[in-house]
C-alpha cells in the first residue's frame, strides 16, 4: 500500500448514545484525488471537521502526513492543509483582493503564492469585485483559492460542487485533476458519485457512519456482481427454465440472471441448450457506478 | 492572538462604516453636552463651575448614545463572521472564534478609545472656543470621568460582542442594546445600589456632574466600582472566549 497522507484509526464520533462515525479507518494516499461518498447525513463533513481538529473524536485517532492530530500540533498541521468546510468562505462587504490580502496577512504568504492561487481558480479577472456580487461558483472558486494559497499539500474539499451548474461542476473536476497533478492530494466530499467519480483515483464510501467501501474504482466495480443478460431463441422458455435463479424477463425480451459468477453462467448456459433453448448473446449487465453506489448505501451489503 | 489576527480585524472594517458611527457618537455627544449648556438659562460662562454643564451634558450624552452605537459596532464586526463562514474558514487556519473574539475587541476598543478620549477633549476645546468658558477645565476630574466612562464603554462593547457571537440573529444585540440606553438613562435616578445590578448602570456611577441646587454641581466619580466591574469582565470575557476556543464546530 503507497504511503499514506491521512490515515484513521478506529476514528469515531458520537453525540450521546448517537454515533456518528464509527470505527472509520481511513487510508488517503498522497498525490490521489480521494472521493469521499455518501448519502446526506452519512458522516463526511464530520469525518472532515475531525480531520481538521475542528471537533474531537470520541474515540480513535487521526495521523497526517506521519503526524497525530491533537491540539498541540494542529496549528503546525493546519499549515499544510486547505479546507473548504461547509459553506464557501468569504466576506460579501469586501472584494476578492481584500479577501486574500487577510488570509496573505494571516498565513504570512507572499504576493505570488496570492497570485497563483488565483491564477489556479481562473478568477484573477474578477478580484476587484465585492464578494456578495459573485455567483456561487464563483464563491466556491475564491474558497479553493484560499485554501490554495498557503501550497497545502493536502486539500479537503466538503461538498464543492453543491449549488453550482454542469458547467460548474465540470470546471472543478478539472481544477482538482489540475490540482492532483501538481502533486496535491485532494479529499474531496459529495452525496453525488456522478459528480467525482470521473476525478477520483480512489474512493471511499460512508453510509450510516460506517466505511462500507474503500478502494480504487475497479476495485468498486468489481465488488458488486452485475446480473447476466441472456439473448435466446425462445426467451419465455429460458425464464421458465431459469425461474429457479430468480430470472427475469426484460422488455427487450432478454432473460436477465442476478448473482451469477462465471462458473454459474456457463452451467447456465449448458442448462439452455439442453432445454432446448438457443443462445445466441451472454454478457453482464453495464452497471454504472452510480447504480452501484446506490445498491451499496442503500442496502449497505459490503 | 497575533498582530495579524487584529489588523485583520481592521480590515474587515472597512465598508463596515464602523469609523463613520464613531465619528457621529462624538459628534452626538458633544451636540448633547452644547445643548445642556444652551439649554441652560442661568448657565454663565464666568461661573468656575461653568464646566459641570459640559460634564453633566456628557454624563447624560453618553449613556444615551453609546450602548446602542456600541451595540451597532460590535454587531457589525461580527455578523460578518456568520455571514461570511468566518468563523469555520478563520479555525481552518489556526484562528478560533475565541481568538478572533479577542483581536476584535482589541481593534474595536482601539477605535472606542480614541473615539470616547477624542470626544472628551473635543468638549473641552468647544468648552473653551465656542462656549467661551473662562475658568480653565478641571483637568483631574475630566480625566478621570473620561476614563471612567471608556471603561464603561469597554465593558458594553465586549459584552456586544459575546452577544453577536453567540446568538446569529443580529436583531438580538441590538435590541439589548437599546434596553441597555434605556437602563442607562434611568440608572441615573435609581440609587447608586441600584446602579450597579446591570453593566450599563455604571454610566450612572461615572456621572461627574448633575443638576442639583439650582445649577450644575460636581459630583464624585465612583471609580473603585467601575475598576471592579471592568476587572470582572475582563475576567469572564477572558473565560467565556476561552471557552469559544474549545467549542466544536
Amino acid at each position: 500500500m503507497s504511503s499514506a497522507i491521512v490515515e484513521t484509526t478506529n476514528l469515531t464520533k458520537r453525540y450521546g448514545r448517537h454515533i456518528v462515525v464509527e470505527n472509520l479507518n481511513l487510508h488517503i494516499p498522497a498525490g490521489c484525488v480521494y472521493g469521499f461518498l455518501g448519502p446526506n447525513g452519512a458522516g463526511k463533513s464530520t469525518t472532515m471537521k475531525m480531520l481538521l481538529s475542528l471537533i474531537q473524536p470520541s474515540t480513535g485517532q487521526v495521523e497526517l502526513m506521519g503526524r497525530p492530530m491533537s491540539r498541540s500540533s494542529r496549528r503546525e498541521l493546519l499549515g499544510d492543509i486547505g479546507s473548504l468546510i461547509e459553506a464557501p468562505p468569504g466576506y460579501a462587504h469586501l472584494t476578492g483582493a481584500e479577501n486574500m490580502a487577510l488570509v496573505k496577512r494571516l498565513l504570512g504568504l507572499t504576493t505570488e503564492q496570492i497570485d497563483v492561487a488565483v491564477r489556479a481558480v481562473r478568477l484573477q479577472d474578477q478580484m476587484t469585485k465585492q464578494v456578495r456580487d459573485y455567483s456561487l461558483g464563483m464563491k466556491q472558486r475564491l474558497g479553493i483559492a484560499m485554501a490554495l494559497a498557503r501550497e497545502p499539500k493536502l486539500l479537503i474539499l466538503d461538498e464543492p460542487t453543491n449549488g453550482l451548474d454542469p458547467a460548474g461542476i465540470e470546471e472543478m473536476r478539472t481544477l482538482l485533476r489540475r490540482l492532483a497533478d501538481d502533486g496535491v492530494t485532494v479529499m474531496v466530499s459529495s452525496h453525488l458519485l456522478g459528480e467525482i467519480d470521473k476525478t477520483a483515483d480512489m474512493l471511499g464510501i460512508l453510509s450510516g457512519g460506517r466505511m462500507i467501501f474503500q478502494g480504487s474504482r475497479a476495485e468498486l466495480m468489481a465488488a458488486s456482481t452485475p446480473d447476466v443478460v441472456f439473448t435466446c431463441t425462445d426467451p419465455h422458455a429460458a425464464a421458465a427454465v431459469l425461474r429457479g435463479h430468480g430470472a427475469q424477463l426484460t422488455e427487450a425480451d432478454e432473460v436477465t440472471v442476478p448473482g451469477l459468477d462465471d462458473r454459474q453462467t456457463a452451467g447456465v448456459v449448458a442448462a439452455l441448450v439442453g432445454q432446448g433453448v438457443g443462445v445466441f448473446g451472454v454478457r453482464r449487465d453495464e452497471q454504472t457506478l452510480e447504480e452501484v453506489f446506490m445498491s451499496l448505501t442503500a442496502g449497505g451489503r459490503l | 492572538m497575533s498582530g495579524a489576527a487584529v489588523a485583520n480585524e481592521f480590515a474587515k472594517m472597512r465598508r463596515l462604516r464602523v469609523w463613520l458611527i464613531a465619528v457621529l457618537m462624538t459628534l452626538a455627544v458633544l451636540g448633547l453636552s452644547l445643548f445642556t449648556v444652551v439649554s441652560s438659562p442661568d448657565f454663565d460662562p464666568g461661573s468656575p463651575g461653568a464646566w459641570n454643564a459640559l460634564l453633566a451634558g456628557m454624563s447624560l450624552g453618553i449613556p444615551l448614545i453609546c450602548p446602542l452605537l456600541l451595540a451597532v459596532i460590535a454587531s457589525r464586526l461580527t455578523e460578518v463572521e456568520h455571514t461570511g463562514n468566518g468563523w469555520l474558514s478563520q479555525a481552518t487556519a489556526g484562528i478560533t472564534p475565541g481568538v478572533m473574539c479577542r483581536a476584535k475587541l482589541v481593534a474595536l476598543g482601539l477605535v472606542v478609545t480614541v473615539t470616547t478620549l477624542g470626544t472628551g477633549l473635543l468638549v473641552i476645546l468647544s468648552g473653551k472656543l465656542l462656549v467661551g468658558i473662562l475658568a480653565p477645565p478641571p483637568l483631574g476630574r475630566w480625566t478621570v470621568f473620561t476614563l471612567c466612562m471608556l471603561a464603561v464603554n469597554l465593558v458594553v462593547l465586549a459584552l456586544h460582542l459575546l452577544v453577536s457571537a453567540k446568538v446569529e440573529n443580529q436583531l438580538v444585540a441590538l435590541g439589548i442594546g437599546v434596553l441597555g440606553c434605556v437602563l442607562a438613562v434611568f440608572s441615573q435616578g435609581l440609587p447608586t445600589a441600584a446602579a450597579h445590578v446591570t453593566p450599563w448602570g455604571y454610566y450612572a456611577l461615572a456621572t461627574a456632574a448633575d443638576y442639583g441646587g439650582g445649577g450644575y454641581i460636581a459630583v464624585d466619580v465612583c471609580y473603585p466600582s467601575i475598576i471592579a466591574l471592568a476587572v470582572v469582565i475582563g475576567i469572564a470575557f477572558a473565560l467565556v472566549t476561552d471557552r469559544f476556543d474549545r467549542q466544536e464546530a
